[in-house]
């Protein structure tokens, strides 16, 4: 019923491009959080314009399915980029980018706008008290925000930076349908000629599976080392 | 490419768009209902004291939430009637009940979560005091854990709903035709001259009933849990 024998054989083709998937999740996450912390701190310093601009775009990224983000980013970015070219004056030869740069494009969009979410609740989490105590002593803003703010709302944040690290490995699965050779398109690939599509997706389960207990493995290890910030939360 | 005003585009694209409404809210509905019923099954075998469905359960649902949706739908769509017909069973059912049953289960594990949490955080003394005063245990859930529990649920069960609306947009990788397929199909009738608009417009379609779900959340769980004592901190 199974085809064992062509599991066995296709295994190093497809654990061939976990390593796209892998790069596509960590490039993604890290820029993406950065710039959702970004956000997070403009909109909590409710800066005028910018920051109701920054409401709008976090909602417009939270309320839009992924896989139509990842489609206006491929079809899009290609025209900005060629008519940028034409307005400097040279011709942008467009077909030589990447679709993968496309796709993590689209990652870090969305991550910025679901991380500076969490980011904003988690630093409303702790206590005013903290940051006025801090100033009290004589700490500048930015010292008090980096030293006694941060490490605390890190540690709220981490479970929830998890779970969206975990939707974005899964969302990579949709890099797919733009043309990027990750752990979804290589299975399709094996699959097709001999209509091996169980085997294919079993295998790619598997995959998925073991990187999600290894993200929640690892990010249980983190919460459990920044734990000793948790201890003034008031909760 | 020819400047257009987005409005004008919007206005071209959004009644094209629009016809697939109805199959977008059936697939959510639909999938919505099948990840209720599962997820409160799996609620129950977590916080039963039987040991069995206990692991069961947690197993469910860290398996269903490592394993991506677009990969459920190819496992259930394409590999699953491969695997019956070796079998030597043929299945016919539409395409649009694979969606319906792929996106129920991967939104199930989420629901579960939910309910669990929703009901735990309900304080025991509660229902304590109900049995004290002669209720039955499920007099008890029905009367007193259960509106509590359903006031604290409500922002999760907005999520969640979100989410699994999202996720009808992958109804298109099986060939239904839902929102996002409708424009794809557009799209394709015209060799995809104007595809980028199409999909613009579908984002924003997305986006508005995506905001209408939201505001309308907020606005029944302050009219739920309005004059209700909270039973969460």
């Amino acid at each position: 019923m199974i085809n064992f024998k062509f599991i066995l054989d296709s295994v190093p083709a497809i654990l061939g491009a976990v390593p796209v998937t892998l790069m596509l999740a960590l490039i993604s996450a890290p820029i993406g959080w950065g710039l959702g912390l970004i956000i997070a701190l403009i909109r909590r310093a409710k800066t005028p314009v910018l920051s109701q601009i920054l409401q709008i775009f976090v909602s417009f990224m939270r309320g839009v399915p992924l896989m139509i983000l990842l489609y206006i980013s491929y079809y899009a970015l290609p025209i900005l980029v060629h008519n940028y070219g034409l307005e400097i004056g040279i011709e942008i030869d467009v077909t030589v980018i990447p679709a993968a740069l496309y796709a993590i494009i689209a990652f870090i969009l969305e991550q910025a706008a679901y991380s500076s979410e969490i980011f904003r609740s988690s630093i409303e989490a702790v206590n005013e008290g903290q940051m006025e105590a801090a100033l009290s002593i004589g700490m500048t803003k930015p010292q008090a925000l980096l030293r006694i703010v941060f490490p605390q709302a890190l540690a709220i944040a981490i479970p929830n930076l998890g779970g969206l690290f975990l939707g974005l490995v899964k969302g990579t699965s949709l890099a797919y349908y733009v043309g990027v050779c990750e752990i979804t398109a290589q299975a399709n690939l094996l699959a097709l000629p001999a209509f091996n599509f169980i085997e294919a997706y079993i295998m790619t389960t598997a995959i998925y599976e073991l990187i999600s207990i290894v993200s929640n493995k690892l990010f249980g290890k983190f919460e459990t080392r920044l734990h000793k910030f948790r201890i003034g939360v008031a909760v | 490419m020819q400047k257009e005003s987005l409005l004008s585009i919007l206005l071209t694209y959004a009644p094209k768009i629009l016809e697939a409404f109805s199959t977008t809210m059936y697939i959510l509905l639909i999938a919505l209902a099948i990840s209720l019923i599962l997820g409160a099954l799996i609620a129950i075998s977590s916080l039963s004291k039987k040991k069995f469905l206990n692991r069961f359960a947690k197993g469910y649902i860290s398996f269903i939430r490592g394993i991506p949706t677009l990969i459920l739908i190819f496992l259930i769509y394409l590999g699953l009637p491969q695997m019956l017909k070796n079998a030597g069973i043929i299945v016919k059912v539409s395409t649009i009940t694979y969606i319906v049953v792929c996106l129920g289960i991967s939104t199930s594990a989420n629901m579960a979560e939910m309910m669990r949490t929703s009901y735990l955080s309900v304080d025991k003394g509660q229902r304590e005091a109900a049995q004290s005063i002669g209720m039955k245990d499920f007099t008890a859930f029905r009367r007193i854990v259960f509106p509590q529990a359903f006031g604290t649920a409500i922002p999760t069960i907005g999520n969640n709903i979100i989410i699994l609306f999202k996720e009808t947009s992958l109804a298109f990788t099986v060939g239904v035709l839902d929102m996002l397929g409708k424009a794809r199909a557009i799209s394709a009738a015209s060799f995809g001259a104007n595809r980028l608009e199409l999909y613009m417009v579908t984002g924003i379609i997305f986006w508005i009933i995506c905001v209408i779900f939201e505001t309308s959340f907020k606005y029944i769980e302050k009219i739920y849990t309005k004059g209700r004592k909270q039973s969460t901190s």
